[in-house]
Order: C-alpha cells, then sequence, then structure tokens
C-alpha cells in the first residue's frame, strides 16, 4: 500500500472534524477489511484515514431495550453474532451473521463499516432494511436520524456527506415477525452473494398483513422490491402466491451483471429465490445459504 | 506525514514496542520488526488464513489489519503456542494426525483452532468447518485437520486449565 497519514482521535466529534467534506482522499477507517482490499487493489489511495477504534466506547455497545435494540456502530460482526440480546430481539441478524464471510473478518469489520461502505453485496444492509432499522449520523452540525432504506444512493455510494460518520444503529425488535435472509453463492459457497433477499412478513392465521422485501448484491444497491411487497398484503400464502411475488421481483428489479452472472440469469435467480426466501420466513426456517 | 509511530502492546506474552508504518499491515510488522514468519500473506485478501494471528484472542487476518490497530492490545502467533517450552495442544494435536502436507496453512489453521476450542471446546463437526472455513489447505489435508482439531480439544482437555499459556491470556 502506498504511505498514508493515519490519526487517531479518542472522540467522535473530533473524528468528524478531522474530516473534510470535500476532500476524497480523507476517510474514516473502522475494522478495515474493505478499505483494506481497496487500498492493496490500488483502487483506493488515500491522504489519511481516520481511525475511529479510540473513540468513545459506548459505539461499540450493544443496549437492548423493550422495542428493540441500539447497536454502537463499532461493534464488531462477531460481537453481534455472539450477543443474546440480539439473538433475542432481531434472531434474523444472528443467522445472517452465521453467513457473513468468515470468523476473521467478523472480528474485525464493524456494523457501522458494513453500512457505510455502501457495497451492495454486503449481506447486513438488505436484512437491516428488512427490520426497518434505523440510523443515527453524526456531522459538524449535530446529529440526524434515517431508515438504512435512504441511506444507500447508488454502487457504492450512499447519502452521508464526507463528514458524517455513522454513531449507531436502531433495530426494532423482530416480535412476532417472521424473517428470512436467502443468499446465492454462484462460485463457491463463501463467495460474494450474485443476489441476496431479506424478507420480513407480519401474518394473521394464514394470510399475511405486510411484508418487506429487500434485494441486494444484484442490484447496485439493496433495494425494496415495493411491488412484490404489494403482490403479497392480505394474502393467503400458497404456491400460486410465491410465483407471483418472483414474478413481480423480477419484473421489478433493476439489475446489473458481473462475473456473478448476467442480467437474464439474475433474473431467473430473482424470480425463484424471493419466493423461496418468502416461503422460508412463513415456515420460520429463517435462513439458507444455497 | 505519514512518519512512523511507536506502539505498544503485548507480543506472545512480552510486553514490546515498535515503530509502526501507518501504511503497514500486522505481517508486514511483524516479520520486519519481529522476524516472525508463522503467519504469512499468502492470498493477501481475507480468504486464505496463512497469515491468522490472535489479537486479543481473537482471530484475525494478518494481511488485512492495520500495524497500528494492535497498538494496547495482546498478540498472539504461532510462535508464541509453545512459549511454555512445551508444544500446545493443538500443535501436539495436528502432529500426531499427520494434519498437513506442505504445512505452509498450518500455523493459520492452529491459530484459528485455538480461538474455536476457546469458545466451544467440544466443538461439532459442523462448528469446526463453520470456524476453519476461512482457512484453505491447497494440499486438501481436511480430513485430518478436522481429526486434529478433535484430538486438540481432547488434548486440552485432558491438560485442563493448564493449556492456556501465558503467551495467549
Ligand atoms: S493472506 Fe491473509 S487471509 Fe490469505
Ligand atoms: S498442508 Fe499444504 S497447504 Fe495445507
Amino acid at each position: 500500500m502506498i504511505p498514508f497519514e493515519l490519526a487517531e482521535p479518542t472522540s467522535l466529534a473530533a473524528a468528524v472534524k478531522l474530516l473534510d467534506p470535500d476532500d476524497e482522499t480523507v476517510r474514516p477507517i473502522a475494522g478495515g477489511t474493505a478499505l483494506m482490499l481497496m487500498m492493496k487493489a490500488g483502487v483506493f489511495r488515500p491522504a489519511k484515514l481516520v481511525s475511529l477504534r479510540k473513540i468513545e466506547r459506548q459505539y461499540a455497545a450493544i443496549a437492548a431495550g423493550a422495542d428493540g435494540l441500539t447497536i454502537g456502530a463499532m461493534t464488531t460482526l462477531g460481537t453481534l453474532e455472539r450477543s443474546a440480546e440480539v439473538r433475542k430481539l432481531a434472531p434474523l441478524i444472528t443467522r445472517t451473521c452465521l453467513t457473513l464471510s468468515n470468523v476473521r473478518v467478523r472480528n474485525v469489520a464493524t456494523v457501522g463499516g458494513a453500512m457505510a461502505h455502501g457495497d451492495p453485496h454486503m449481506d447486513l444492509p438488505p436484512v437491516l432494511m428488512a427490520l426497518g432499522a434505523s440510523v443515527t449520523v453524526a456531522g459538524p452540525d449535530g446529529e440526524r436520524t434515517l431508515a438504512v432504506e435512504d441511506l444507500f444512493s447508488g454502487y457504492y455510494e450512499t447519502v452521508l456527506a464526507k463528514n458524517e460518520l455513522i454513531a449507531s444503529v436502531k433495530i426494532p425488535a423482530q416480535g412476532s415477525k417472521r424473517a428470512a435472509y436467502m443468499k446465492v453463492t454462484t462460485g463457491s459457497v463463501d463467495d460474494w452473494p450474485a443476489l441476496g433477499v431479506a424478507v420480513v412478513l407480519d401474518g394473521e392465521g394464514d394470510t399475511i398483513t405486510s411484508a418487506r422485501i429487500v434485494a441486494s448484491a444484484a442490484t447496485e444497491k439493496a433495494t425494496r422490491l415495493t411491488l412484490a411487497e404489494a403482490e403479497m398484503n392480505g394474502q393467503h400464502v400458497d404456491e400460486t402466491l410465491l410465483q407471483r411475488a418472483g414474478d413481480a421481483a423480477a419484473d421489478e428489479a433493476e439489475l446489473v451483471a458481473d462475473v456473478r452472472g448476467s442480467v437474464p440469469y439474475k433474473r431467473e435467480l430473482m424470480r425463484v429465490y424471493v419466493g423461496r426466501a418468502v416461503a422460508a420466513a412463513w415456515r420460520g426456517a429463517g435462513l439458507n445459504n444455497d | 506525514m505519514s512518519a512512523p509511530r511507536v506502539i505498544g502492546f503485548t507480543l506472545n506474552g512480552v510486553p514490546v514496542t515498535a515503530l509502526a508504518e501507518p501504511h503497514h499491515n500486522l505481517i508486514e510488522l511483524l516479520q520486519t520488526q519481529f522476524g516472525l514468519t508463522g503467519a504469512r500473506e499468502s492470498c493477501g485478501q481475507g480468504l486464505c488464513g496463512c497469515c491468522t494471528v490472535l489479537v486479543n484472542g481473537l482471530a484475525v487476518s494478518g494481511c488485512l489489519y492495520l500495524a497500528s490497530f494492535v497498538d494496547g492490545a495482546t498478540v498472539a502467533t504461532i510462535e508464541g503456542f509453545d512459549g511454555a517450552g512445551k508444544l500446545s495442544a493443538e500443535q501436539e494435536a495436528f502432529i500426531e494426525t499427520g494434519a498437513f502436507q506442505c504445512g505452509y496453512c498450518t500455523s493459520g489453521f492452529i491459530v484459528m483452532t485455538a480461538q474455536l476450542l476457546d469458545e466451544h471446546p467440544e466443538p461439532t463437526d459442523d462448528q469446526i468447518k463453520h470456524y476453519l472455513s476461512g482457512n484453505l489447505c491447497r494440499c486438501a489435508a481436511y480430513p485430518e485437520i478436522i481429526a486434529a482439531v478433535k484430538l486438540a480439544a481432547q488434548k486440552r482437555k485432558a491438560r485442563g486449565a493448564a493449556f492456556a499459556t501465558t503467551s495467549r491470556a
């Protein structure tokens, strides 16, 4: 890697001050896994990195309340995976962590980094979106809160200013909602996904009362599939409905081709996997990794 | 202003200081300043596990970990596993099981096994595969590696708490 300067502020406020809204070569670094890959490949050549590792410890803590979880942005994915509170209040997160990269990456990578990086292949963003999570963002003028759904603006792009930092994420308790996250890896099992589908359903008897369906990896950013969602509301779950949801998803999704699959291939994956993920959520099977 | 800076950490049980270049990773630090080559960079992308090092008891990919990040931490490399003059349970088990051919991947597997057994003293096959899924063995000694992990678990149990050499604490 090329030489760069490393700043290690001891507070979030100081970190925000060190960032420059107009300078792309100054960037925050948390766990660093994704940035290190970019720097090694030479696609990111920073002049200065602002490390967040020494900011206040509260930003690496998990707080549980009756209505859900507040998770500090510096919490590692491994801590998330092992947290009893997370397992209790948002079991979909725990299950997702288990298939997310490998143990070494999870020991280092952070919740905030997984969102701020804006990489559409990551597993956590679609799951957080489906669960209706929101982030608190700290900037020079104080804090603001926005839905994770509104965070991503494009391929590796977020709506965050260059001197804004995600401070924490709030996840509503899953409660009686049924949820699943499925990803399709077309290379090795541990490869980046060609498609991720997160589904969170509310139901009464055998009827779906509300559905949130989010696709990732095959799209330029994690995206809610609102037509597929509308297709499900108030419906009984049966084969026909699963097919209709899959068709709606395949029709509405704006797909991008990459080494993991062409657009027509991903469209077929979408058609099949949206139905499978809905079925898995409804059955309570939770998560599969095909 | 990318000047190297002095960091302090515990390395295999010994407090040390080092001059860390901001753009160096942990493997570069361990190799250039401490002559430790057990953790080595192979894929350089977090995929193979050859560079596995324990930081505060948790396995990290040294190839993707900034050297400066170990400031104040406790670091354990394979070289510390026989720190007490006796091979660790994992090392003994890998040797007795013949869980390698060329040996290039072995230190990484052993260090990763340490975190696995810390968290799951009696791991199931699934847990073993799950924890080791980020370690690759080109010689494909996988069946022997799984057997070695199970043997290491038994050996740890037999040794009791004494297995935890000061170097990994
Ligand atoms: S060299 Fe670090 S994981 Fe392969
Ligand atoms: S023993 Fe040769 S790579 Fe594993």
